[in-house]
This record gives C-alpha cells, sequence and structure tokens, in this order.
C-alpha cells in the first residue's frame, strides 16, 4: 500500500490531479471561512458581472455566484464522493462473492450485473427520479449508486476469479478459515489496486450523473450545489443573456473536479498495468533506441 | 452467424428488469401519480382517459397479477398507454416524432468518433512514449470525466451565443418546409454539427483509451514483428497488422457504452433544444408526463439490447476465433 502511494507521488500526472482535489475539498471544508454569508442571501442586482465586490457576480436571483460556488462545492463534492464509495463497496462485494463461489450464485450475479449494465443508466435515473419527485442529496445518491455498480463487479470477479485457485487461498481453505475471512482478510487486501481504480472511477460517473440529474432539475432546489447552480442558471436564461459568470462558475468547479480525478486514475491505470505506461522511463528508453537506429542505419 | 445462448439470456433479464421497474415504480412511489396526472389532463379528463391512466398505474380493484398480466399484454400490442401532455396523443406517437432525430445524432456522434478515437489511438499506440502519446493519451482520459453538459453548455456559449457560428437550437431552419432538397439538408446537418460535437468528446475519449491499450497489447505479437521484419511500410503494419486486430476490444466497450450515449444525447438535446427523444424525455419529465417517461425507458433498453445483439453478430462475423468456438 506505502509502496503504491510512493509510486503515485512520483507521477506529474497524479500529483497535479491530487492537489486539485485536495484544493477543492479544503474549499469545501472550509467555506465558512473563505466565502462568510447565506448562500442564498440577495446581496445584489439581477445577472451583475464580475466586480471586486462579487467576484464571480451575481446569479439572476442577485445572490452571490462566489459564496454559491463555494458553499455549493460541499454538497457536489460529499455527494460524489459518498455515492463513488456506495457504488465502490457494493461492486466489490457482489464481485467478490460472485468470483469466489462460482456455480449457481457466480451464474445469478453475473447475470444480474451484466443485465443491469447494459440498461440505459440514465433514462433508468430519470425515471426513478422523477416518481420521487424532487430528491434530496441522500436519494440521489442511492439511486446513483444502486444502477451504477456492475463496471466494478464485472472486473473484480475477473480478479478473485484468478487469485480463487492460488496457493495461499486454497491454504487459508485448508486451516478452516470461514469463508467470509478467506474474501475479505485473504483475498481482499489483494484487489485493493483494483479498488483503487473503480473508487475514483465510480467518483467520476458519480459526479456526471449527479450533475445530470441536477441539471435536468431533479435536485432539491433549496440546497446549494454546482449541478442546481447550472440549473437556475439555465432557468434563468443566463447563457442566452451572456450571463457566462453564472453557468461558467460552476461549470468550472464541475470540469476541475473531473480532471484531478481523470488525472488521478491515468495514474492509477498505469500502476495496475505497467504495459500501459508511457512515462519519462519509457520515453528515455524510446529516445535511445532511436539514436541506436539512428546509428546504425548511418554505420 | 452466432450469439451465445447466455448472451440472450442477460438481455431477456434486462428487458424484463425495465420493464417490471416501469410496473412497479409507480405502484410503489407515495402520493398517487396518477392523481396527478388527472389534474395535469384538466378539463381534458375524460372519463376514457381516467380509466386508461388508472388501468396502467395501478389505481384499480385487481389482483397485481392480473394487473401485470395486462400491462404485458399492452407491450405485446406496442400500447404503451396515453401521453398526458399531448392528450389524446399515444405515447408511441410522441416517440415516433423524436425516435429519428436521436438515432441521427447518436449514430453521426459514434461514426465520427470511432473514426477520430480509433485513429489517435491507434498511433498513439504506435508511437508510445512520444509526444503525441503525452499529450494525447492523458487528454482522452479527462475528457471521459467531463460531464457532457459542461461541453454543452460551453460550446453553445462560444460557438453559438458569442461567435454566432452556428445556430443555438432546433434541428433544422424553422423557415424550410422539410423535404428532401439540399437547402433542407445542408439546414440539418448545419444544426447538427454542435450536438454532434459536444457528444463525441467523451466517445472519442472512450475510443482513444480502449484502442491504445489495445492495440499496445497487439504490437506486441509476433505476427506484427514478422510484418516488420518482412519490410512492410510502417502504415501497413500499423493499420493492417495492429489497428485492423485491436478493433475487437473497442467494439465491445462501444456496445457498453450505448447507454451512457443516450444518456448524454438526453443533455445535448436539452442544450441545443434539440427535437430528439431526450428532449421529449425532458419535457414529459417537467409536466410529470409519467407514461412517455416509462416509454422512454423501454425504447431506450430496447435500443441498447438491440444495438448490443449487432456488436455480438458482427463480433463473431470479424473475430475467427468465435466462429471456430462455435462450430
Amino acid at each position: 500500500m506505502m509502496s503504491g502511494l510512493k509510486i503515485l507521488l512520483q507521477q506529474k500526472k497524479a500529483v497535479a490531479g491530487l492537489i486539485i482535489i485536495v484544493a477543492l475539498c479544503l474549499m469545501a471544508i472550509f467555506a465558512p471561512v473563505i466565502a462568510p454569508g447565506a448562500p442564498s442571501a440577495r446581496v445584489g442586482r439581477s445577472h451583475q458581472p464580475p466586480t471586486v465586490e462579487h467576484v464571480f457576480g451575481t446569479t439572476k436571483m442577485g445572490r452571490d455566484v462566489y459564496t454559491q460556488f463555494v458553499w455549493g462545492s460541499r454538497t457536489s463534492l460529499a455527494v460524489g464522493f459518498a455515492t463513488g464509495i456506495a457504488i465502490t463497496v457494493i461492486g466489490t462485494v457482489i464481485g467478490l462473492i460472485s468470483g469466489y463461489a462460482g456455480g449457481r450464485t457466480d451464474a445469478a450475479l453475473d447475470l444480474a450485473t451484466n443485465a443491469v449494465l447494459v440498461i440505459p443508466n440514465i433514462p433508468l435515473l430519470i425515471l426513478l427520479a422523477s416518481f420521487a419527485g424532487t430528491v434530496g442529496p441522500l436519494a440521489i445518491m442511492t439511486i446513483i449508486a444502486l444502477t451504477s455498480w456492475p463496471w466494478g463487479a464485472r472486473m473484480t470477479r475477473s480478479q478473485t476469479m484468478a487469485l480463487r485457485n492460488r496457493d495461499f487461498v486454497t491454504a487459508a481453505r485448508m486451516i478452516g478459515e470461514p469463508a467470509w475471512r478467506v474474501l475479505f482478510v485473504e483475498l481482499l487486501p489483494n484487489l485493493l489496486p483494483l479498488i483503487g481504480i473503480n473508487l475514483v472511477g465510480s467518483i467520476i460517473y458519480a459526479v456526471v450523473a449527479q450533475t445530470t440529474l441536477e441539471y435536468l432539475g431533479f435536485g432539491d432546489p433549496l440546497q446549494v450545489s454546482w449541478g442546481t447552480m447550472l440549473y437556475n442558471a439555465q432557468n434563468s436564461s443566463a447563457i442566452i443573456l451572456g450571463a457566462w459568470w453564472d453557468i461558467g462558475a460552476p461549470a468550472a468547479g464541475i470540469a476541475l473536479t473531473g480532471l484531478g480525478l481523470a488525472l488521478v486514475n491515468f495514474t492509477f491505470d498505469e500502476i495496475a498495468n505497467p504495459q500501459l505506461r508511457s512515462g519519462p522511463a519509457l520515453t528515455r528508453w524510446l529516445r535511445l533506441t532511436r539514436q541506436r537506429n539512428r546509428t546504425l542505419r548511418s554505420a | 452467424m452466432y450469439v451465445s445462448s447466455r448472451r440472450l439470456g442477460v438481455y431477456a433479464v434486462a428487458l424484463g428488469f425495465a420493464i417490471v421497474m416501469n410496473f412497479t415504480v409507480p405502484r410503489l412511489m407515495p402520493g398517487s401519480p396518477v392523481d396527478a396526472m388527472i389534474a395535469q389532463l384538466g378539463p381534458r379528463a375524460t372519463p376514457a382517459a381516467i380509466e386508461a391512466i388508472k388501468a396502467r398505474f395501478g389505481a384499480v380493484e385487481a389482483p397485481l397479477l392480473t394487473q401485470f398480466i395486462d400491462y404485458l399484454k399492452g407491450l405485446a400490442t406496442l400500447d404503451l398507454g396515453v401521453s398526458v401532455k399531448y392528450y389524446p396523443q399515444t405515447v408511441v406517437e410522441v416517440l415516433s416524432r423524436s425516435t429519428l432525430w436521436t438515432l441521427f445524432l447518436v449514430v453521426t456522434a459514434i461514426t465520427f468518433s470511432l473514426l477520430v478515437g480509433t485513429m489517435l489511438g491507434a498511433v498513439a499506440a504506435w508511437r508510445r512514449g512520444g509526444r503525441f502519446d503525452t499529450v494525447v493519451s492523458p487528454f482522452s482520459v479527462v475528457m471521459i470525466a467531463v460531464p457532457p453538459v459542461i461541453i454543452a453548455l460551453t460550446a453553445l456559449f462560444i460557438f453559438g451565443v458569442s461567435l454566432r457560428w452556428f445556430p443555438v437550437g432546433y434541428a433544422y431552419d424553422p423557415n424550410l418546409d422539410p423535404g428532401l432538397n439540399f437547402t433542407f439538408a445542408g439546414s440539418v446537418f448545419y444544426h447538427a454539427i454542435l450536438p454532434v460535437l459536444t457528444l463525441s468528446p467523451y466517445l472519442i475519449g472512450e475510443f482513444q483509451t480502449t484502442m491504445r491499450s489495445s492495440m499496445i497489447s497487439v504490437l506486441g505479437e509476433d505476427y506484427v514483428t514478422m510484418g516488420r521484419a518482412k519490410g512492410l511500410t510502417a502504415a501497413t503494419v500499423m493499420l493492417g497488422y495492429g489497428a485492423r486486430n485491436a478493433m475487437l476490444p473497442v467494439l465491445t466497450n462501444l456496445a457498453l457504452m450505448l447507454g451512457a450515449v443516450f444518456g448524454g444525447s438526453i443533455v445535448t438535446e436539452i442544450v441545443f433544444n434539440y427535437p430528439g427523444l431526450g428532449l421529449t424525455l425532458f419535457t414529459a419529465s417537467v409536466a410529470r408526463d409519467y407514461p412517455v417517461i416509462q416509454g422512454q425507458l423501454l425504447l431506450m433498453t430496447m435500443a441498447t439490447l438491440g444495438a448490443n445483439l449487432l456488436v455480438d453478430v458482427v463480433y463473431g462475423v470479424i473475430d475467427p476465433r468465435l466462429r471456430d468456438a462455435s462450430a
């Protein structure tokens, strides 16, 4: 685990991604300090462009976009991370059980995994959300988690199947360890890199899905988040009126979150699968080969 | 042609799941959606309409199983109920108006992204570690992580509102009469550019990533070394030996991504006011037009399953190893 962290910190891309994510999280945690005042307070005229007083301008309702942006990060990041964790837990548990149990349990779970995988997610989310009416962050989290676990389950299942018949697992079984212990104490630690990839990917997916649902108006309008900011801006025709700051601030927040997470995930992928690597070592090797080829040709 | 019975089982379960969801969710929700819909209908709520809505959403005195069988019978005869917002039009009528536009948008975006994405992936793998690879590959991963809403709104603002290069809405110039002529086709094409370009980054990112990793492992195969040793040109080895065989995982990925593509097209259509299924779904969800929302889920599920089946068939045709296994 520590060595994995070390590799991660050696990669420029991963460090850049981590810095972005940590900065956004700090902003969310210290919202009361860096943006004092209620995000829903009307503090200015409608759609004022950015000024010294309102650095990100104001919304149609005369609310300060900067305050909303900072406070909105709380809901957006919290729901994104919590949902990502929920998706990963469900997917990992189902994948582990399915891959380890084999037989009928595996057949049933694998069938369910593949079936939920091919059902288009967003239309299903919209169906659930529209019957539930306006839904709060917790409901959005549950709906997304229940429909998006199959990716992780599939990855975990195939990896578990590859590990299942290794000697250390057979040994653990033979000394009479119960199945849950074999699964969570013997197998799980070996799946950590995979779970890491799954987790970051799931958070990315959760942020995308949450934004989409809230943009479509299924979020709680009283709860400030980047998605509901987009929804409100869209409803007040901010783009057509040229109030780019109203859309730009939440859009930048979401895009930055995606960028940070993607950079971390890219590195995770390279760690788990060295074949994909394109880091400095590889570049150096390529340069050497090219040089050698050139000298060979000129000789 | 060969599709395993296992795959067919998966599709049957997926379709069954969507149908059961459609049937159960409205019956489980607190607060009867039936009353809300009848209120929506207002003065148009004839006794026949109220009866139809009640039957569909379970506000009738009948055992659940009978209700479910009636529901299935309705589906089998393509009866998806009546729209609440566009009453007395049926759901099938409402959906069929917009299906073609979404299909046009999605197919164009997929074709375009498949060409661009696989080329970028092939070149990145061919020159792995080179400048092209170090710029394009991380960029692709980032593109997957940015929600389509953000890309759509940014594109709309920059190219539609500020620069005025492209129209900001509709599928064609409303002053034109739909018909098979160059002016109309040109207008349709012109109006599709921004939506297609909005849908593409995610797809290109996915295709590039899959193609790159699959191409890297193909390029390590002996026959590729053999091709090089024979003195074939780089282009022949890259495209004929490498890319051609590396395409298979990309196809699998395409089938799994279709659901996400539909999700993206919903958002894109709303942002660009494009008259496809997504916009219909949005107006339906604002008006709480449950029959249309349900029909939409069924239609998109069937489209995804159909496309998956098609990919399965194509896969069997282009991968000889699968054919041998079935023989």
